[in-house]
């Protein structure tokens, strides 16, 4: 097991955020923590990245590298591309792979300023993907792209976790983005957070105009539905 | 643009000349034909160019010692939090006290001479570049330092890299602020406590009432003070660029 929260909970001051969240991610398994905006899902990845801590609850980490795709890409804004990778690592055949896996080449010089959300986007993806980490946290990186693009990125990502198998942990409210990224689905609620159900998705199709994918898209957001 | 600044200053000129006629004494404002001559002569005297290589010079250790351990400085109180609350009292008074009241205690200690301006200098100016700097640090983006701190960069490799760049902009506000005042706080103590300089040649020309001298001199100061103004300030606008922090 890479990953094991066990009853989670956050108080910032008297506001509770999380109360008694749980859920764990196996070795190679990809999991989509899908809530509505400002549960708290940024703040279960921040406590097991340890950028905050826990109030009450237990964090099981059993990786070595970790990678954080963040919401905006981090990107330091005076440096280029390539030196914004080798700032995390400083090996030139890794980056122009990376750069290559997400179609990258030609921008290597670029400073940020001067590339589209998207480019900035796959810039904070190739960052997490040089380190070659074993669990990947992604906090809603593909909510302020457009659908081509978005999509586009998805199947870059699925295709890097075919090839080198780390874990993930998305955070999203986009029920597609979860179903095209994640393994299983844990359905969160807010004021305060708490998991509600949890959803297998390893048996369906990564194909939006798929029958069983448009099934279960239904039923989740029949779920959330009810929840309101 | 060129063309405006060359107005600009026939216009300043134009109106010294003015106020000149109309005061009417060159005892309180000597016109700007008197003082040109006085300083045509004035740059004839090899006495000038030492006084001018002398204020230079001091004013050269003011910036490298003002620059070199004001930023030193800042960086390391700017990233410790216990060390900024600790020095930031007395960087606040050292930068209150007056600068007559540093002339005062410098000729108790050093007397007249070399030491005196440039100990009076430092003291006015090093306390704006410590806390511009440590400010910079303090503010630098979270954001990056999260991100930095998640892919274990070591803490060299931050302070190069996201630190030094996050704080270039408070620090080139904070050398154009001490160019720009460096010239006047070192000619002002030169006058009170120096031996040589043009602080010193301005102090003698308002003693044998020589005040075209008194013209002159600023005049010198006021033209070099702009001439390394500039230089920096363009300078410092292509490395802000350079660097995409404007």
């Amino acid at each position: 097991m890479k990953l094991k929260v066990t009853n989670l909970s956050k108080n910032f001051g008297k506001l509770e955020v999380l109360r008694s969240v749980s859920f764990e991610v196996f070795e190679g398994e990809s999991i989509a923590l899908l809530g509505p905006s400002g549960c708290g899902k940024t703040t279960i990845l921040r406590i097991v990245a340890n950028l905050e801590h826990e109030t009450m609850g237990y964090v099981e980490r059993n990786f070595s590298k970790l990678a954080y795709v963040f919401q905006e890409p981090r990107l330091i804004p005076w440096k280029t591309v390539r030196e914004n990778l080798w700032f995390v690592v400083e090996n030139d055949e890794k980056i122009r792979e990376v750069l290559n896996v997400l179609r990258l080449r030609g921008f290597e010089e670029y400073k940020p300023s001067k590339l589209s959300g998207g480019m900035r986007q796959r810039v904070n993806l190739a960052r997490a993907f040089l380190v070659e980490p074993d669990l990947i946290l992604m906090d809603e990186p593909f909510s302020s792209l457009d659908l081509q693009t978005k999509l586009s990125i998805i199947q870059d990502v699925n295709k890097r976790r075919e090839e080198i198998g780390f874990s993930m942990v998305l955070v999203t409210h986009d029920i597609r983005e979860a179903m095209l990224l994640a393994d299983r689905i844990i359905l969160l609620t807010d004021k305060p957070c708490v998991v509600c159900k949890e959803y297998d998705v390893t048996n369906v199709p990564k194909d939006i105009f798929e029958p069983r994918f448009t099934k279960l898209e239904r039923l989740i957001l029949a779920d959330i539905t009810n929840l309101l | 643009m060129r063309k405006n600044y060359l107005a600009g200053i026939f216009l300043l000129l134009g109106l010294w000349l003015i106020v000149s006629l109309l005061v009417g004494s060159e005892l309180i404002l000597p016109s700007p034909i008197k003082v040109f001559n006085t300083l045509a002569v004035l740059l004839k005297d090899p006495r000038t160019y030492q006084a001018i290589l002398s204020t230079i010079t001091k004013i050269s250790v003011v910036l490298t010692a003002t620059l070199v351990t004001g930023v030193a400085l800042g960086f390391a109180i700017g990233l410790n939090d216990k060390l900024y609350q600790l020095f930031r009292p007395a960087t606040l008074v050292i930068q209150a006290v007056p600068i007559i009241t540093w002339l005062a205690l410098v000729m108790f200690a050093f007397g007249i001479g070399w030491l005196g301006p440039v100990v009076v200098s430092v003291l006015s100016l090093f306390p704006h570049v410590l806390l511009t700097t440590a400010v910079g640090i303090r503010s630098t983006d979270v954001k990056l330092k999260e991100m930095a701190t998640i892919y274990r960069v070591p803490k060299r490799k931050i302070i190069r890299d996201v630190y030094l760049g996050s704080v270039l902009p408070q620090m080139v506000a904070a050398l154009q602020v001490v160019v720009g005042n460096v010239w006047k706080v070192v000619v002002v103590a030169e006058y009170m406590c120096g031996d040589r300089g043009i602080g010193v040649m301005i102090a003698w020309a308002r003693q044998s009432v020589a005040v075209d001298k008194v013209y002159a001199y600023t005049a010198v100061t006021v033209v070099m003070g702009l001439i390394v103004e500039n230089v920096v300030n363009k300078y410092t606008r292509t490395l802000l660029k350079d660097w995409e922090v404007v």
